[in-house]
C-alpha cells in the first residue's frame, strides 16, 4: 500500500527502484556462482578420486592467468561504457559478450529507439540481454543433450574432421583479430613460431608468458611510439 | 578417445552442472522483473509494449550467434563431455577461452589435450583450470561492477586507449601461440589452421556490412578448415 502511494506521488528515483537492487542481486549471483562452478571439480575429486596434484593445479592456473589475467580486469572496464552496471552483471555471468550480449543490447535499443546513455537505454539493454540469455540457455541445453546423441550418429569422416577443430578455431580466431591489428598479429605469430620452433624445449610455463607478454609489450611500445609521433607533429 | 569420457558424461556430472546453468537463468528473470518495476513505477519512460519488444528483439537476435555456439559446442563435447560443455558455455568464457583453459590444464600435466594419454586425472586438471579461469571475471565483476562507473571517469583522464591496445595485443599473442603449435605440427593440422584463417578473412570481407551474416563467420570458417584437413 505504501508503495502505491509513493508511486502516485512520484517519489521513487531510478536508483531506488532499479540500480540498488540490481547491484544487490548482481553481486549475489556472480559471487554465488563461484562456489557452484567448483562442484564438478570437487565431484570428480571426492567421488571418482580424480584430482591432479596441487602443483599441477597451480601450474595450470598460472598458465591460464598469464593469458587471461589481464582480461579479468580490462574486458569489464572496456565494455562498461556500453553495458552499464546491470549489463555488466549480466554479460559477465553469462559470457558470450562480444558475439551475443553486446549486439543484442544494441539492437534492442535501436528497435525501441532510446537515447544513448539514458536510464531508458539501460533498462532496454537489460531486457534485450535477458532475452538473449534465455535463447542461449535453450540452445546450449539442446546442444548438450542432443549433441552427444548427434555425435554418435556422425559418419566417420565427420568424427575425423572434429580432430582438427582446434587448429581451425585458433586459425579463424587469429585471423579475426589479426585483421584489426596486423602489426600485433605478425609479431604475435612470429614470436610464437620462433619460440615453439627453435626453443620448444622450454617449458610451457615459460613459453606462454614470453609469447603473450612479449606481444603486449610490443603493443604498448608501438602505441607510445605512434602517440609521440603525433605529438611532435 | 579415452575412458574418461564415460565419467565426463555421467549422471553425476550432469547434476553438478545444473546449479550454474540455473543461476544464469535466475539472474535474467530477476533483472527482467526489476526492469518491469522500473517501468511500472514510472522512473523510466517506457511502455509495457516497449519492454516486451526489447526482450523479444534480444531473444531473436541471439538465435544466430547461439547457433554458432552450438556448432563449436558439439566439438567441445567430443573432448570434455556434455555436462562440462553445457556448464562452461552457459557462463562466462566463450568456447575458444574454454578450449585454451582445458588445453592448459592438460599441459600442466604434461599430456596432449585430447591425446591418448589424456586420462581422467588430466580431464580433472582441465576442469580445475577452466573453473579457476572463469572465476577471475566472476570475482572481479562481482566485487567491482558498481565501482566501475567511478573508475571509468578516472581512467578516461588517463589513457584508456592504451589499455585497449594492450588487451588486443594479449589476444593476438595468445592466438598466435595456440595457432603456432598446430602450424608446426604440419600436415592436416597446418592445412586446417591456414585454410580457416583465410576463410575467416574472406568471410569478414563478405559480411562487412551484414552483421547477421557475421554471427556465423567463426562457425563457417571452422567447418571449412576442418573439411580441408580431411578432404584434401
Amino acid at each position: 500500500m505504501i508503495g502505491v502511494i509513493l508511486v502516485e506521488k512520484g517519489n521513487y528515483s531510478f536508483d531506488d527502484v532499479f540500480t540498488k537492487d540490481i547491484v544487490k542481486y548482481g553481486r549475489l549471483t556472480l559471487l554465488g556462482a563461484i562456489p557452484l562452478c567448483f562442484l564438478p571439480a570437487i565431484y570428480l575429486w571426492l567421488v571418482h578420486d580424480a584430482v591432479p596434484s596441487m602443483q599441477v593445479i597451480l601450474t595450470g592456473w598460472f598458465l591460464i592467468a598469464s593469458i587471461y589475467g589481464v582480461e579479468y580486469v580490462v574486458t569489464p572496464i572496456s565494455y562498461f561504457p556500453i553495458l552499464g552496471i546491470s549489463g555488466t552483471y549480466m554479460a559477465f555471468l553469462s559470457g558470450n559478450i562480444a558475439n551475443i550480449r553486446v549486439p543484442c543490447a544494441i539492437v534492442s535499443q535501436d528497435v525501441v529507439g532510446t537515447e544513448p546513455g539514458s536510464n531508458e537505454a539501460e533498462v532496454v539493454a537489460t531486457l534485450g540481454m535477458a532475452g538473449s540469455v534465455i535463447t542461449n540457455l535453450i540452445v546450449t541445453t539442446v546442444a548438450a543433450l542432443g549433441g552427444v546423441w548427434l555425435y554418435n550418429l556422425f559418419p566417420p569422416i565427420v568424427v575425423q574432421a572434429l580432430d582438427y577443430v582446434l587448429p581451425s578455431i585458433f586459425g579463424a580466431l587469429f585471423a579475426l583479430h589479426a585483421v584489426r591489428n596486423p602489426k600485433f598479429g605478425v609479431f604475435g605469430l612470429g614470436i610464437a613460431l620462433i619460440f615453439n620452433g627453435f626453443f620448444s624445449g622450454l617449458p610451457t610455463i615459460a613459453l606462454v608468458p614470453i609469447c603473450v607478454f612479449g606481444t603486449m609489450i610490443f603493443g604498448a611500445f608501438d602505441y607510445k611510439k605512434g602517440k609521440k609521433a603525433i605529438e611532435t607533429k | 578417445m579415452g575412458g574418461y569420457l564415460d565419467i565426463a558424461n555421467s549422471l553425476g556430472m550432469w547434476i553438478m552442472a545444473i546449479p550454474v546453468v540455473l543461476i544464469t537463468g535466475v539472474q535474467a528473470i530477476i533483472f527482467v522483473k526489476k526492469s518491469l518495476d522500473a517501468c511500472k513505477t514510472k522512473v523510466v519512460n517506457l511502455s509495457k509494449e516497449q519492454c516486451k519488444t526489447a526482450f523479444r528483439v534480444g531473444a531473436v537476435s541471439a538465435i544466430g550467434p547461439a547457433l554458432s555456439v552450438f556448432i563449436v559446442m558439439i566439438a567441445l563435447i567430443a573432448v570434455i563431455g556434455g555436462p562440462m560443455s553445457w556448464l562452461r558455455l552457459s557462463i562466462i568464457g566463450a568456447a575458444p577461452t574454454e578450449l585454451t583453459a582445458a588445453q592448459m590444464g592438460a599441459e600442466a600435466m604434461k599430456v596432449d589435450f585430447g591425446g591418448s594419454d589424456y586420462d581422467l586425472t588430466a580431464f580433472s586438471s582441465s576442469v580445475w583450470v577452466m573453473t579457476l579461469n572463469g572465476c577471475g571475471w566472476l570475482l572481479f565483476c562481482g566485487l567491482f561492477t558498481d565501482k566501475l562507473g567511478k573508475l571509468q571517469d578516472k581512467v578516461a583522464g588517463g589513457d584508456s586507449k592504451l589499455m585497449g591496445v594492450i588487451a588486443s595485443a594479449a589476444v593476438l599473442g595468445t592466438a598466435g601461440y595456440l595457432l603456432s603449435r598446430h602450424l608446426l605440427a604440419g600436415g592436416p593440422s597446418f592445412r586446417a589452421g591456414i585454410v580457416s584463417a583465410i576463410a575467416m578473412l574472406v568471410l569478414e570481407k563478405v559480411a562487412h556490412n551484414k552483421p547477421k551474416l557475421k554471427e556465423y563467420n567463426l562457425g563457417i570458417a571452422m567447418v571449412i578448415g576442418m573439411i580441408s584437413a580431411v578432404v584434401i
